[in-house]
């Protein structure tokens, strides 16, 4: 239990519960972690103490001597909840922690437009917007034609499947987190570029350049047409936090 | 896909719903263990209505009055119990709990709006936990339908054993430590189905395929079906499942799909059934996921085809 609270604590320091959870939950787990230290300190103390009071107690309080069977037949069953409990912590503490990545998409697909009506992304400006936020507006607008020439400046992780067949695009991906990473949703933009087939998957990168609307998939989509691309290291953050 | 990338992924899900969620079970843990200390069997039965349906009504609401989620009823429902609430009342707090409360009520309104999947969804709600409270008040003995642990009423009355243990002024400091040890073990007792419930949601997410399910989302009665389904294998938290409705809106999920997603989920996932069985007989675990499973599955599929809104 101490080493569950350290755990918890740990990842809020080094930050890696940014790759768990959003970060409007972390105070969540620090108050988790902080009473998870308490209750453990607490029960080392009444555990060490109760050679001298257990007795007498049991003197006192006669019904205190119905449950002492139970307490020693509830002892196997408390090594194994604690070997249970070990799992968490043998997962966070000897595998490497990694965030979502290309490899999850395929499982849940990835989204090109989100039912999120939201105008007050239109008062951000074109070059402050992160993938979701073009998301965003790709969704609400009318008019796709409005986003032809904007610029953009875009970090995420490249993603690429099936249905990219010309070799010169792929998607500049994100995932948004509500909660934790259960209900994670991949959403991206797609770019074009002649660098396009440099880069691999879960590479990262910025792209910057201008949008143009294009056929993807038989579907008027605005697509980002490269100017420059370089490769950057994954943000302190990974997922964005709508 | 090979298997190591497999593992950190899975790794990755189980960590971020476990630590999500066991902060929500400790909450849990530490209202039950200051129940244990400072509610007394006689209050819960003065504060029991006399009428069965007032009654069940009210264990329905009592969420308002206990903010907790799926994962921190369950220890409240058991402490509940161990202090004499009658079955059929626990059952529809256990039900609607998650649902009935204002964080809930605020994120659902936050993404839906005040219209009618909010309504619904508490409607609905309300309308399932009640009924299978009232159902499960045909057997009122609870040795039929609990585990022996939930029938165990702790030693001592509260303050009586405190006050022989320890000094007189520290009975207050006292009762706070017990309350400490009480959720300590229930912590520990709740948390081996918390992990195991956990593991298996994240694996189906994993290793299953979410595509197939999505593309079932244009006929009204499988798109039901398939959001059941897809409640019952995420296991997210009932305070933050609206906003992941709002996503499968987008993949074409009409309402009443919508509606069972966001009545049966907080009802009854993967990790809630697991820790049901800390409380309940396996059997009665399984009216309990059959029950609202069947009502919340007639409710989309109703409302699919005679609603339009």
């Amino acid at each position: 239990m101490l080493l569950l609270g350290l755990y918890l604590l740990e990842t809020l320091l080094t930050g890696e519960i940014a790759y768990y959870i959003n970060e409007r939950f972390n105070w969540l787990a620090g108050v988790a972690g902080f009473t998870l230290l308490a209750l453990g300190v607490i029960n080392v103390i009444a555990l060490l103490s109760e050679p001298e009071s257990s007795e007498p107690a049991a003197r006192a309080a006669p019904e205190l001597l119905m449950s002492a069977p139970r307490v020693t037949h509830g002892n196997t069953a408390r090594w194994h909840a604690l070997a249970i409990l070990s799992a968490p912590l043998i997962f966070g503490v000897f595998l490497p922690a990694r965030p979502l990545g290309s490899a999850a998409i395929s499982s849940s697909g990835i989204a090109f437009s989100l039912n999120v009506s939201s105008d007050q992304v239109f008062s951000i400006a074109p070059t402050q917007r992160n993938v979701l936020d073009w998301v965003r507006a790709f969704s609400a607008s009318t008019n796709l034609d409005e986003f032809i020439g904007q610029p953009a400046d875009l970090i995420g992780f490249v993603y690429r499947d099936a249905r990219f067949e010309d070799d010169q695009e792929f998607m500049v991906a994100r995932f948004t987190v509500n909660c934790c990473v259960a209900d994670a949703v991949a959403i991206g933009v797609i770019v074009r570029s002649p660098q396009a087939a440099e880069l691999s998957a879960d590479d990262w990168v910025r792209v910057q350049g201008k949008f143009e609307v294009r056929d993807f998939l038989g579907q008027r989509t605005p697509i980002l047409i490269a100017e420059t691309i370089e490769r950057v290291p994954m943000p302190e953050r990974p997922y964005l936090f709508p | 896909m090979d298997f190591s990338t497999q593992l950190t992924l899975f790794s990755t899900r189980f960590l971020g719903i476990f630590i999500e969620a066991v902060s929500f079970l400790l909450l849990g843990t530490i209202v039950s263990g200051l129940i244990e200390v400072f509610v007394r069997k006689e209050d819960i039965a003065r504060f029991v209505p006399r009428n069965l349906f007032a009654a069940v009504a009210a264990g329905s609401f009592l969420g308002f009055l206990f903010p907790v989620c799926e994962c921190g009823v369950v220890p409240v429902t058991r402490k509940l119990y161990q202090k004499g609430l009658p079955i059929s009342v626990g059952v529809a707090f256990l039900l609607a709990a998650p649902v009935m409360n204002l964080i809930v009520f605020a994120s659902t309104y936050a993404a839906f709006g005040f219209g009618p999947i909010l309504i619904g969804r508490f409607v609905i709600t309300f309308v399932m936990a009640a009924a299978v409270g009232l159902l499960f008040s045909l057997q009122p003995s609870p040795v039929g339908l609990l585990q022996p642990r939930a029938l165990i009423t702790m030693a001592g009355g509260s303050a009586i054993a405190s006050l022989q243990l320890g000094a007189p002024q520290s009975i207050f400091g006292q009762s706070l430590m017990r309350a400490a040890r009480v959720a300590t073990d229930e912590f520990f007792d709740m948390g081996r189905y918390l992990v195991m419930g956990t593991a298996l949601a994240a694996g189906m997410q994993t290793f299953f395929s979410q595509e197939q399910i999505r593309a079932l989302a244009s006929d009204p009665s499988t798109s039901v079906v398939a959001m059941a389904i897809m409640a019952f294998v995420l296991s997210i938290c009932s305070t933050t499942d609206a906003i992941l409705a709002l996503s499968f809106a987008n993949f074409g999920f009409p309402a009443g799909s919508l509606l069972t997603f966001l009545t049966f989920g907080p009802m009854v996932d993967i990790k809630a059934t697991l820790m049901y069985l800390s409380i309940f007989k396996r059997r009665i675990v399984i009216y309990m996921v059959i029950l609202p499973l069947l009502m919340s599955l007639l409710f989309g599929i109703f409302i699919n085809l005679n609603v339009r809104f």
